[in-house]
């Protein structure tokens, strides 16, 4: 029985949602197992959040099917199955952290012992302080404590490491390794790749409402991580710089042509031995969002 | 029931300075001011000194009970109304501990007017008359508690303030409660008759000529708990509406 339970982490089908005339995602599929950190990484506007309130239960979709440890969401709620660290959302006042905490942890079935929280999110030191006199980073905390209190099977965080320095990063993933190394499942928002790379087992990649791309990090990393090579060329013939080494992609603009290419080093040894007249060469690192066009093949 | 939540929410009330500011400081101040300027005579049967003491309870337990929509306005504004949504916390669970702790909040403010009433004032009652008009005053509180919740799930944080104070000081004065009604001008009289401020003010004073609000008075401080409340369910309700 256990092990079914854990077999079945989160399973979204055909999720589908529109804010007015805006289709925020269609069709979204996924499926996590239990103990899985899956990394959700996308341009804002992906989608990113309302995949997360769907799964959370926080809003109803138009179409498709949600499903958390084979409940639905609000019923995996009331469990206390699932903790949550939301985009937006600030603290309470006149109340101190420890308060706070013991707040959350009251209203759930089963809670993570207080000084646990307070422990796993590093904030022991912080425990008297009023929720008012906090820096933003050390707000980020507590709402990552606020989290862990239903000692949630499922965590999902949206942006979590938004509001903190490179140290507070770290830490927060530390703490997070030690969390999902006891069977937790993960599933965290982002628009770095840096960070969906370095702590997700698994990334799936959204654009406009739609997955992209699922796979191990590495993979992921290796379609989007690519270069970009840009030049000046009256009349390229695009089918030849296609087969050039390295070029996943080509398009011109006038004269002005674009390479994507998973290796530009190659890319460009080949072009200039094949096309002594490109000038004015750039080659960049390509960011998510000219990724995103690539692999969507559609430019806004 | 949640008595971890209750507890933390009484706490949080207790430690905003707005309510030491409104609920005790003002109630005391106006009550020794008044005192001693029409403490002397009688009113409704009972001494000046007693009815300006129930009338500023009243008043100070109004403002704590109402207090609770400062709270709520507040934790809707920075999304913890969302936060709970993930929280097995049902909305019945939610109402009573807000019901509860504006109630709560309110008796401290009762006290602290008897206490200066009886240390300070001198005023002089049997046991039992101060214990009814306590009782009376916590029943008559109810249509409090609810327009708190309505205005903390309808209103921000930013127009809250001013507007409770305006809307304190117009119920305040044509309840009855700082002045006797029958100093109004005729027309208003009959307006004051149908406001819970001035139901809220006789339910604490009555007992005290032995005697007590009647089925009239319970009749309207019953009408506006229902209308408010029905106002506060439809306001949490599309707060927390999922979209």
């Amino acid at each position: 029985m256990t092990q079914l339970l854990l077999a079945a982490g989160l399973r979204i089908r055909g999720l589908t949602k529109s804010y007015g005339p805006v289709r925020a995602v269609h069709g979204v599929d996924l499926d996590i197992v239990a103990g899985e950190t899956v990394a959700l990484l996308g341009p804002n506007g992906a989608g990113k959040s309302t995949t997360i309130d769907a799964v959370l239960g926080l809003s109803r979709p138009d179409a498709g099917e949600v499903a958390v440890f084979g409940r639905p969401p609000a019923e995996a709620v009331r469990a206390g199955l699932v903790g949550a660290m939301l985009q937006s959302g600030g603290l309470i006042s006149e109340i101190g952290v420890r308060e706070l905490v013991e707040l959350a942890a009251s209203l759930y079935p089963a809670p993570m012992p207080v000084d646990e929280v307070l422990d796993r999110a590093d904030l022991t030191e912080l425990a008297d302080r009023r929720t008012t006199k906090l820096s933003g980073g050390q707000v980020q905390r507590v709402r990552f404590a606020l989290a862990l209190a239903p000692d949630p099977q499922l965590l999902v965080l949206d942006e979590p490491t938004a509001a903190l320095d490179v140290e507070a990063r770290r830490r927060f993933w530390a703490s997070m390794r030690q969390l999902t190394a006891a069977g937790r499942t993960v599933l965290f928002a982002t628009h770095h790749l840096e960070e969906a790379d370095a702590y997700a087992d698994r990334v799936v990649l959204l654009a406009r409402g739609r997955v992209v791309a699922d796979g191990p990090a590495t993979a992921i990393k290796a379609v989007v991580g690519g270069r970009t090579v840009r030049f000046t060329l009256a009349g390229a013939d695009l089918a030849a710089l296609r087969r050039l080494p390295g070029v996943t992609a080509a398009e011109a603009h006038g004269d002005g042509v674009t390479l994507q290419s998973s290796d530009s080093d190659s890319t460009l040894r080949a072009l200039l031995a094949a096309e002594p007249a490109a000038r004015d060469v750039e080659v960049a690192g390509a960011d998510l969002e000219s990724a995103f066009l690539t692999l969507t093949g559609d430019p806004r | 029931m949640n008595a971890t939540y209750l507890r933390l929410e009484l706490l949080r009330a207790l430690r905003s300075p707005r309510y030491f500011l409104f609920v005790i400081g003002m109630p005391v101040g106006l009550f020794l001011l008044f005192a001693s300027l029409y403490g002397d005579g009688t009113q409704d049967g009972i001494s000046g000194r007693a009815w300006l003491m129930v009338s500023m309870s009243v008043f100070g337990a109004m403002g704590a009970a109402v207090s609770v929509s400062g709270r709520i306005a507040g934790e809707r504004q920075v999304g913890w109304t969302r936060q709970l949504r993930l929280t097995p916390l049902p909305g019945w669970a939610y109402v009573t501990v807000k019901a509860g702790s504006a109630l709560l909040v309110a008796l401290p403010a009762l006290a602290l007017v008897y206490a200066v009433g009886a240390v300070v004032e001198g005023v002089r009652l049997p046991a039992a008359e101060w214990a009814e008009a306590a009782g009376w005053s916590v029943l008559a509180l109810a249509p409090f508690v609810a327009l708190g919740i309505w205005l903390g799930h309808r209103l921000t944080v930013d127009v809250l303030g001013p507007l409770s104070g305006a809307l304190f000081t117009v119920l305040a004065v044509l309840g009855g409660i700082w002045f006797p009604v029958d100093q109004l001008p005729a027309a208003l009289r009959g307006v004051a008759r149908s406001l819970p401020s001035y139901w809220l003010a006789q339910a604490g004073r009555e007992p005290l000529a032995g005697s007590w609000i009647g089925w009239h008075g319970i009749g309207v401080l019953a009408l506006w708990t229902v209308g408010l409340a029905l106002l506060a369910a439809r306001a949490y309700r599309r707060d927390t509406e999922r979209a």
